[in-house]
């Protein structure tokens, strides 16, 4: 009896040595998705380009973008917020205190480089994935156009940066080196080159709008060209989206400008006539502070609030109250006070309280001039956390900065700029828009008044002083250093250990 | 799998049933078994009668019962650490017997190794031991505070003074990078469990603990052993008569130190100083008029906070069966911000054992816990802790403001949504500090009623069968399940104009986790002539991960107050009902080890192992890692040719080599995955087709070829004995561990959405240890002093080529950024920073001090500024002239124990300390320019005090002189620690004896009497840090919890 027992125990034990088999270190993956299992559907294919142009419209989980770092860089707007470390990476821009460590650099360039690299990653899949060469044609021109995209803003921040065409093989992450800005330039213009062609001219914005088409990528090339100083390439391209017949009828692009300037920013207004490359943002992403980055709403709306604002008397706006960020300088309210664009840019929140028609808040640095065009409304507030989910978009290029645009490239070239013109038309189709008279002819003078005016807000500002030469001279009071806060540093991560060199303006 | 499982259960409960048996009685012998120096009953000793297998084990009084067949003639008493004694069997009567301590007898104890026991003077490697004798009555919860300073080898720091708050364990250094990977990996009696998990343990249900510390040792546990193993052995019953044993300590604690702060008018005279500097208007025209405003640390602390803990065990058995139970309870409050800092936690244990028969024995160990606690939040961290805001606020705000003073300078708004106490009173609003700094006072306030909770189920089954002599079979199957989760609500709230919380909410986190362990082993012990040979061979199987969790919130629900809060308002609109849920990801290993223990004559000593482990983290290209180690020792002390003398006892020199292993990576790193959602989403089109359209790309690039992470350990020790009453262990060991798990640091130009996981680094630990005891009887005195040190030195002797440092693990601080970094052939985690060359006095100093280009290296400083090294030589002050400040890491610990006994009094100090560290004290927040000062800003320099090695205040600080990682920031972080001294007396036993005691006892004790340190901070003793930015080192003081000091008064009573 005890014998067999023995045995069955012997067995029951040696059974399980034999148990121990690999099969039990299998652990089932749930939710993840190895990538060889990907990159095989059209419905693979979409969601691939869908994180491209999440990079495309990325905001900083720091709730800032790309439009709020150029403004607060800017001379027309402070940082704010609530103290003076509030989104510190905002308030060392304003200041010109920013370095290596400590800034808004570390966003820019990773938006950039995380936007290539998926780019480049469904630009080597897509070959072999199965759907319609048409199809397939469109996603190639999309990713170009925004990588192209991706490297003019890398190239015009960071000016010395690594061109990185494919992926990085793990073995040779630390070796890359960086080139030389004309190649960067070139690599962009082939790029929106290539993608041109393919785009479609015109999309159903309804189910499509925010996705690159045609003219948004002609804009970009003209752009490109005009910060190139290649004028008449620039007038060229630019040309082509603002139609034979500025302030007039439809490019062939469909773009004209939007009669009443302050229905450009009414969120439900979205793609509307004289939207080139708009970021999408929508109210139903249900994003969250654990990530804020991650969100789908504009998180302007929320950082230019006014604090603590709340409305007393119906005629004031129903703003809902936020970070009071990106004001407006004294000065430059001042400046814009009387043009028609004035209320719909800035919101005057001192004279709303004087009246007795609302309460805010100071906060840090205030003016009490607010961003109008952003500030979030409690009538467009989303159900969660409406804080990061307003839906309003932004404008990366509208119609009225590509006249601008071409009026300046157009001058620059050599071409007219007296009545008659096609700089003077388009530089007056934009004032016409508000109802401002004509100016006489075409200046570099006007130009920047009315770049300054019809643009305040929007990011531009900065870029339009640097690439004029003019930010060290308009910028000095905030602590600008000509020759050096043209371009910014690096981010020191991208150094330690690799091959990178900061830029001289830095070292 | 499973089948084998099933098959397995069936036959052990097959022979469960079969075996229940009663043998036939004898004769019946009593007696009591005490100790002849100490005059105390000896637990757990041993009565054998000569020649045979009949035996028991005397009761917590000393006392046995005994059926002796008629014929035995003679009993062998014997007893762990004393002398045995042969004893004839008296024909009538009770017997008494006296043991005698004995040195060479400690040698001879019994101590648990992987997957059994050996005598300890045949272990062949690096083992420590801490007995339950040396835990008892200490008034500690965790058993991790337990260990502390109790053997070398073992740093241990807790992380807060927060009752109930978990401690950093390192073993030998940092044997990898991170904080997971270097935990010791933790047994309870045979059941493996995660270091985060060990806080379900009651220390008065310790019998003893085992630290596995070399590879040898540890090896056997290959897998997860490479931080080192601590064994756990939970009391169990003893046959003989029933135990019944209650202990209990009642006691007061306070905060052990208190930190020098500014008052009012020091505060605003430095502000003023701070403002003027800067350019600005001075802000407090008379400072000398606030006087001395609040001090927000007495505010908070409480020096009457209660603590108390019970135990009441009742244990026996026959030479059938035998059980230990125990009920335990303690109940802790915390001495800073008492009302929401409370640790409460009940323990039952029930160990129990069959042996129905002679070749078949089963059981189990079955320890459940409960705990309830409140804590301050953050454990050690500077954004709005509770701790923080009261080293930080200023001291001319006031506790309270009247209530006509609130409506004068607040909003409406503000107003209705200020704090108000339990009597209507107004909670002063911070007057000049911002940001997340609270009135302390309103911050508790809010947080009342908060708790988070657990149960903890933990335990084994087994059975040992042994049908041949010297043939084992062993099977355990273990679990931990836990239960945990927490209850808050958050007020909507007005603290200042920075922070307030618009809504409120209340919020309810579950989470159950369920991790096991499956183990079967087959052992062998032969013994011929002189050969003792013991085989092992066995598999295991282990899973954990698996976790399902779930979190609701309700927002903006109509309640004010936690007792208010509920989720009875599920008639809330949904979006105002938000929930997720959570799942962890299983992880799975399994195992076969075999070892060989051979000893010739107890002379000649060898162990050899090898194990070998599979994992789920790893990929088909490396599943598998093999774990060997041999051990060898040598007795010379037992050969003929050694001198026999009575300075040399007993000496065995021992060394071993072995390898251990590390999984620590995340899941499916090994293979390239796609992720979806988060940072991928876009939205495409608008109105009725808007569509945010969810967004894949790759994760983290695979890397299939991803394997163990090895340490390979090379120890030589000796252990001796001296003039019979001291012994001394001494070990050196070094520690290598290559192809460290990681992910590191990527540069953001590849794109990557994270980084990669790999194999490369190496780390190397060198170090020495050293436990001495002596134990003496002088007259009427007896004298035991027992002491033990360890060094252990690191570097990092590999990184990825070309790599000069990584910052992965980095602590960060503020605005500081990274203040640490693991450099090339560096200690791992240095303080990194700018090194300051003293004060500028004079702008000609400024001017004169300049690079290569001859321009001033720093030319926004003024005099008063911090003048730093230029160390890379060009012209202005960059990130590049930073450099290695110091090592946050103690390099020495060591503990040292005093017992003294006189009559029935007894007496025990114990202390223990570390030292060889730096500690970055962070005290103040940096990024507030109006945030309260440590005193010794007052030392700041200014234009009439030049003599001081602190720079001036400036708002803005454009010198960097306090906005740069320096040296200021460090100190000197060694200490020693009186951790407790008591003071007991033993009622005779003649006395109590007629109540039917066998033990009462009543003492005093005092806990963390004092600290000798110069480090100006709460605490010198400061572990890693829970929080993120926290590091993988010690020593970064954020304002941590003060450690308690308290005086307790207990009862041990046995019957």
């Amino acid at each position: 009896m005890k014998k067999d027992l023995l045995y069955i125990l012997l067995l029951a034990a040696g059974a399980q040595f034999v148990g121990a088999c690999k099969k039990e270190l299998n652990v089932n993956p749930q939710s993840r998705i190895p990538i060889e299992n990907f990159y095989k559907t059209e419905a693979d294919a979409f969601a691939a380009l869908v994180a491209v142009y999440d990079r495309f419209g990325f905001q900083a989980g720091g709730l800032y973008d790309k439009a709020s770092i150029m403004d607060v860089a800017g001379d027309d707007q402070l940082a704010g917020g609530g103290n003076a470390t509030d989104i510190n990476d905002l308030q060392v821009m304003q200041l010109y205190t920013l370095n290596p460590t400590t800034g808004p650099e570390s966003y820019l360039w990773s938006r950039g480089y995380s936007g290539i690299y998926r780019a480049n990653v469904l630009l080597s899949k897509l070959p072999g994935i199965a759907m319609a060469d048409a199809t397939k044609k469109r996603y190639v021109a999309e990713l170009k156009a925004m990588r192209g995209a991706f490297y003019f803003d890398l190239v015009t921040f960071f000016r010395n940066i690594p061109l990185i065409e494919g992926t990085v093989a793990i073995d040779s992450i630390y070796n890359i080196t960086q080139t030389t800005p004309d190649k960067i330039y070139a690599y962009v213009e082939k790029d929106l080159g290539d993608a041109i062609p393919d785009l479609p001219v015109t999309i159903d914005v309804s189910k499509e709008g925010g996705r690159m088409t045609q003219g948004g990528a002609r804009a970009l090339l003209g752009k490109v060209l005009l910060y190139e100083k290649k004028w008449q390439a620039a007038a060229d391209q630019l040309a082509v989206v603002n139609g034979p017949t500025p302030g007039g009828a439809a490019s062939i692009y469909g773009y004209k400008l939007v009669s009443n300037f302050a229905d450009l920013w009414n969120p439900n207004n979205k793609f509307n006539s004289e939207s080139v490359i708009e970021f999408v943002h929508s109210g139903k992403s249900n994003g969250g502070w654990a990530d804020a980055g991650a969100s789908e709403g504009n998180l302007l709306c929320i950082t230019t609030g006014p604090r603590s604002y709340s409305q007393v008397k119906p005629e004031a706006p129903d703003y809902f109250s936020g970070y009071s960020f990106l004001v407006f300088t004294k000065d430059f309210a001042t400046f814009l006070h009387g043009d028609p664009r004035y209320a719909a840019t800035v919101a005057d929140l001192d004279s709303l309280k004087a009246a007795g028609a609302a309460k805010y808040s100071a906060g840090y640095n205030n003016t009490g001039f607010f961003l109008n065009k952003f500030i979030g409304r409690v009538s467009n507030k989303a159900a969660n956390t409406p804080e990061l989910n307003f839906f309003q978009d932004e404008y990366e290029i509208r119609l009225a900065d590509t006249y601008l645009m071409e009026a300046e490239a157009l001058m620059n070239a050599g071409g007219g700029v007296g009545v008659g013109s096609r700089a003077y038309t388009l530089l007056n189709a934009v004032r016409a828009r508000v109802g401002l008279s004509a100016v006489a002819s075409v200046t570099q003078d006007n130009i920047e008044l009315e770049r300054r005016k019809e643009l305040a807000g929007e990011g531009q500002r900065w870029l339009d002083l640097v690439r004029w030469g003019k930010a060290g001279t308009v910028l000095a009071f905030k602590g600008f250093v000509a020759g050096k806060h043209e371009v910014f540093p690096i981010p020191q991560g991208e150094l330690n250990n690799t091959k990178l060199v900061q830029n001289k303006e830095w070292q | 799998m499973r089948a084998t499982l099933l098959l397995h259960i069936c036959a052990l409960l097959f022979f469960h049933l079969f075996f229940f048996r009663a043998t036939a009685q004898n004769r019946t012998l009593t007696g009591t078994v005490t100790s002849k120096t100490s005059n105390q009953p000896l637990a757990g000793a041993t009565i054998t009668v000569k020649g045979t297998r009949v035996a028991t084990t005397t009761n917590d009084g000393g006392a046995f019962t005994l059926s002796v067949p008629a014929s035995a003639q003679t009993l062998v008493i014997s007893h762990i650490g004393m002398a045995s004694q042969d004893v004839s069997i008296p024909s009538s009567g009770s017997l008494v017997v006296q043991l005698e301590e004995s040195a060479s007898a400690r040698l001879d104890e019994v101590v648990v190794v992987g997957y059994g026991t050996q005598r300890k003077s045949v272990v062949t490697g690096a083992i420590s031991s801490v007995r339950s004798s040396d835990l008892d009555n200490q008034p500690v919860v965790r058993i991790e505070q337990a260990l502390q300073g109790r053997t070398s080898g073992l740093t241990i720091s807790s992380t807060s003074g927060q009752p109930g708050s978990a401690s950093t364990v390192r073993l030998r250094g940092f044997t990898s990078f991170g904080t997971d990977k270097n935990n010791p990996l933790w047994v309870i009696d045979g059941v493996v469990i995660d270091a985060g998990g060990i806080g379900y343990l009651n220390q008065d249900d310790i019998e003893s603990i085992e630290v596995l510390k070399d590879a040898a040792s540890a090896a056997i546990y290959g897998t997860r052993a490479a931080a080192g193993v601590i064994l756990v052995t939970t009391k169990k019953g003893k046959s003989g008569r029933l135990s019944i044993n209650y202990s209990g300590y009642y006691g007061t604690q306070g905060p052990s130190k208190k930190i020098a702060l500014a008052d009012a008018t020091q505060y605003a005279t430095l502000r003023n100083q701070s403002l003027v500097n800067a350019g600005k208007p001075a802000a407090f025209a008379n400072p000398a008029s606030f006087g001395k405003g609040t001090d927000w640390q007495k505010e908070i602390f409480n020096y009457s906070a209660p603590k108390q803990n019970h135990e009441f065990s009742v244990s026996g058995g026959t030479d059938k069966s035998s059980f230990f139970t125990s009920f335990g309870y303690n109940d802790t409050k915390g001495v800073v911000a008492t009302p929401v800092s409370t640790w409460k936690r009940i323990n039952y244990r029930i160990n129990t054992l069959f042996k129905p028969a002679g070749f078949i024995s089963f059981g189990e160990n079955l320890g459940y816990s409960h705990s309830k606690n409140s804590g301050v939040g953050e454990v050690n961290r500077e954004f709005g802790g509770i701790v923080n805001s009261a080293l930080n606020l200023d001291p001319i705000t006031t506790p309270y403001i009247s209530d006509s003073l609130a409506r004068a300078t607040l909003t409406s708004a503000q107003y209705s949504a200020a704090t108000r106490d339990n009597d209507g009173r107004i909670y002063g609003i911070p007057l000049y500090v911002g940001q997340e700094i609270k009135n302390p006072l309103a911050a508790i306030h809010n947080r009342l009623g908060n708790y988070s909770w657990d149960h903890n189920i933990v335990g084994n089954v087994f059975v040992d069968i042994t049908p041949l002599k010297g043939l084992v079979l062993h099977s355990s199957y273990g679990t931990k399940m836990a239960f945990y989760g927490s209850e808050s609500y958050t007020p909507s709230v007005y603290y200042n104009p920075s922070t307030s919380i618009g809504q409120t909410n209340i919020n309810r986190q579950e989470t159950w986790i369920m991790n096991w362990n499956l183990e079967n082993t087959i052992s062998y012990n032969r013994v011929f002539d002189k050969h003792n040979v013991t085989l092992l061979a066995g598999w295991g199987e282990y899973s954990d991960g698996l976790s399902h969790g779930a979190t609701v919130q309700y927002n903006n629900i109509p309640a004010t107050n936690f007792d208010q809060g509920s989720f009875l308002f599920n008639s809330l609109p949904t979006d105002r009902q938000n929930s997720s849920g959570s799942d962890g990801t299983l992880h799975r290993i399994n195992s076969l080890f075999s070892r060989l223990q051979y000893n010739y004559d107890q002379k000649y000593l060898l162990t050899a192992l090898i194990r070998r482990d599979g994992s789920s983290r790893f990929g088909t290209n490396n599943k598998f890692g093999y774990f060997p180690s041999v051990s060898v020792g040598w007795v010379p002390t037992l050969e003929s040719f050694f001198p026999t003398g009575n300075v040399l006892n007993t000496l065995k020199i021992r060394g071993s080599y072995g390898v251990t292993g590390n999984d620590g990576i995340g899941e499916f790193s090994y293979v390239s995955l796609v992720g979806a959602g988060g940072q991928r989403n876009y939205t495409f089109g608008y109105g009725p087709n808007e569509t945010v359209n969810i967004g894949y790309s790759p994760a983290a690039p695979g890397n299939p070829d991803l394997k163990w992470e090895e340490t390979r350990q090379t120890d030589i020790g000796i252990d001796a004995v001296l003039l019979t009453n001291l012994t001394l262990t001494v070990d050196v060991y070094k520690k290598k561990t290559v192809g460290i798990l990681q992910n590191p640091f990527i540069p953001a130009y590849t794109g990557y959405y994270s980084s990669f996981a790999q194999n490369f680094d190496d780390i190397e630990n060198k170090g020495l240890e050293i436990e001495l005891g002596w134990r003496k009887k002088i007259g009427e005195w007896n004298v035991g002093v027992n002491g033990n040190v360890s060094f252990y030195q690191n570097k990092v002797t590999r990184l990825l080529p070309g790599q000069q440092f990584v910052e992965d693990n980095s602590a960060t601080f503020q605005t500081l950024g990274n203040i640490t970094r693991t450099g090339l052939n560096l200690p791992y985690q240095q303080f990194y920073g700018y090194k300051a060359l003293g004060v500028f006095q004079t702008q000609k100093e400024i001017n004169e001090y300049t690079g290569p280009a001859g321009t001033p290296i720093q030319p926004n400083a003024r005099p008063g500024d911090m003048k730093y090294a230029n160390l890379n030589g060009d012209n202005a002050i960059t990130t590049d002239d930073r450099t290695y400040l110091g090592n946050p890491n103690p390099t020495v610990s060591y503990g040292l124990t005093l017992n003294l006994g006189y009559k029935n009094f007894d007496f025990v100090a114990f202390g223990s300390g570390s030292g060889g560290n730096k500690i970055f004290q962070g005290l103040r927040r940096l990024d507030i320019a109006t945030a309260n000062y440590p005193t010794k800003y007052l030392n700041a320099w200014t234009p009439d005090h030049t003599n001081t090695s602190i720079a001036r205040l400036v708002d803005g600080d454009p010198n960097g002189n306090f906005s740069r990682m320096s040296a200021f920031y460090l100190e000197n972080g060694t200490f020693f620690r009186m951790r407790t001294i008591q003071l007991g007396y033993s009622f005779p036993k003649n006395r109590i004896g007629k109540w039917g005691m066998q033990r009462l006892r009543v003492y005093v004790l005092s806990e963390n009497l004092f600290t000798v340190t110069k480090y100006s901070g709460y605490d010198p003793e400061i572990g890693i840090s829970p929080d993120s930015g926290g590091g993988a080192q010690f020593g970064i003081d954020r304002g941590s919890y003060v450690a308690p000091r308290g005086f307790l008064v207990g009862l041990n009573v046995g019957f």
